[in-house]
């Protein structure tokens, strides 16, 4: 695969701090969680080597990036250096005037507030007493003022059995041309409240298919990157294709399951470089420091990266006897490196053959829209 | 007597990609065009100091097998970017007759 001279996009946590402590967050206590914001002055001059660089969008998360008081002029510093963005919020400190003037730029190409439940039962549980009504509010805030508003659900133990009534909240209530899922996954806070937080086998299919029938019901308007829906069309698949003897597409039976450092860089709040911020241990270098097209373009550490996708599955003891091996990518190794400590191995809570070890089962593939 | 000179419109970002290609990027509507190799080098022209006969002789200098109607392809191109709003023209007065 042929690299870009620059990277495309840059994943920014402009913040360490929030107003929130969800209890599944991947930020706090993880290696991205770090002390003390950089200034103003530090963003807009990186901002200036990011247009250097033809950058064209740069992703605003933290931490929770409203909670900067000089958050319009970074706007108008990423805006002056000819880049779109997005933004990541939990919604609850959004007011009028930020919305409006998010507006006026015309750069936006959304803002995304998480949404967990359809009452605040489900979702103040994990986030904090009155912060549904808050989300809601800056959700509809965003809207009034014109701002493209998307939602990102993450499923936890606790609105498992919600997701009905959060799909009719999102879809038919606010009328959202759709929203995104994931589920509460291993890193961060997480690892502390794996208990209350993470999805059980039976949680998980549970989800699987509910979020498949509702795909279904609404038209294809729930999307996923990860988490269940996610696993549910990729583990159908998988298994169509081992029933079926047919191929998958390249990659398979490699640890290719990630593609984001041949197009992304994420930094920390500190200013130190990462692939991703699901690799913020994986310190690249410093912005305003180190030039960042050498850093893309020669770290041995983005090499290492890059070469993932010519490590076989068959190299890995856990993959040994496996059903599933050519038809598997091994998925994030963010989560490989938390869970088993290499990034360099496939991700435990991606395997298929462990969940049907342990009890899981596929959804019906009817259920596949 | 007035010149008139194109002149790439400074908000749009030229990503240089693979194989000397580029993509021009609009960050105001999020619209990305794909330029060939040619395309990226008249781009690089559209400066304000070039009139599109000076971009034409350029290319016959520090290219291969330029073809005898560059010009009008040249002419084509610069026209249809300016159609898109990637470029402007500059209009200079020129010396009394």
């Amino acid at each position: 695969m042929r690299l870009m001279r620059t990277p495309n996009k840059v994943d920014i946590a402009i913040t360490n701090r929030c107003n929130l402590r969800c209890r599944y967050c991947y930020h706090f206590e993880s290696a991205g969680d770090v002390e003390g914001d950089l200034s103003t002055a530090a963003w807009l001059q990186f901002f200036e080597e990011l247009n250097r660089c033809a950058v064209t969008e740069v992703t605003l998360a933290g931490g929770e990036p409203f909670i900067r008081g000089d958050l319009k002029e970074i706007i108008s510093g990423i805006v002056r250096n000819r880049m779109r963005f997005q933004i990541l919020s939990n919604g609850t400190l959004i007011d009028d005037e930020i919305a409006s003037f998010i507006a006026s730029t015309k750069r936006c190409n959304y803002v995304q507030v998480s949404i967990d439940g359809s009452m605040p039962e489900t979702h103040d549980v994990m986030r904090g007493k009155g912060s549904f009504a808050k989300a809601l509010q800056g959700l509809m805030t965003l809207r009034r003022n014109g701002v493209q508003a998307g939602v990102r659900v993450t499923i936890h133990r606790k609105n498992v059995h919600d997701l009905e009534g959060i799909a009719k909240l999102l879809l038919e209530d606010l009328r959202l041309s759709s929203f995104g899922t994931n589920s509460a996954g291993a890193m961060g806070l997480c690892r502390k409240n794996a208990e209350m937080v993470q999805l059980t086998t039976e949680d998980r299919m549970i989800a699987m298919e509910t979020l498949l029938r509702l795909t279904k019901k609404y038209n294809g308007r729930i999307n996923a990157m990860a988490g269940p829906l996610a696993e549910a069309r990729g583990w159908l698949d998988m298994e169509e294709a081992r029933l079926r003897g047919k191929k998958l597409g390249p990659g398979r039976g490699y640890l290719s399951g990630c593609g984001c450092y041949w197009q992304d860089l994420a930094v920390r709040a500190d200013g130190a470089v990462s692939p991703c911020t699901m690799l913020s241990h994986i310190d690249l270098g410093r912005i305003n420091r180190d030039d960042i097209g050498e850093i893309w373009r020669g770290h041995d550490a983005l090499k290492v990266l890059r070469d993932r996708n010519r490590v076989p599955l068959s190299d890995f003891a856990f993959c040994q006897g496996c059903e599933y091996i050519k038809y598997c990518t091994g998925n994030c190794p963010g989560l490989s490196y938390t869970l088993v400590g290499e990034v360099n191995h496939p991700s435990p809570d991606a395997c298929l053959r462990k969940f049907l070890a342990e009890g899981g089962r596929l959804p019906e593939r009817s259920l596949l829209c | 007597m007035e010149q008139k000179n194109p002149i790439a419109n400074p908000l749009i970002v030229l990503r240089e990609e693979f194989d000397d290609w580029a993509i021009l990027f609009d960050p105001d509507t999020g619209n990305a065009f794909g330029l060939n190799p040619t395309g990226v080098f008249i781009w690089k022209l559209l400066d304000g100091k070039h009139d599109t006969d000076e971009i034409v002789n350029r290319l016959r200098e520090e290219a291969d097998e330029v073809p005898a109607d560059a010009a009008e392809h040249a002419r084509q191109f610069i026209a249809s970017l300016e159609q898109q709003g990637l470029v402007g023209y500059e209009v200079i007065a020129g010396s009394p007759a």
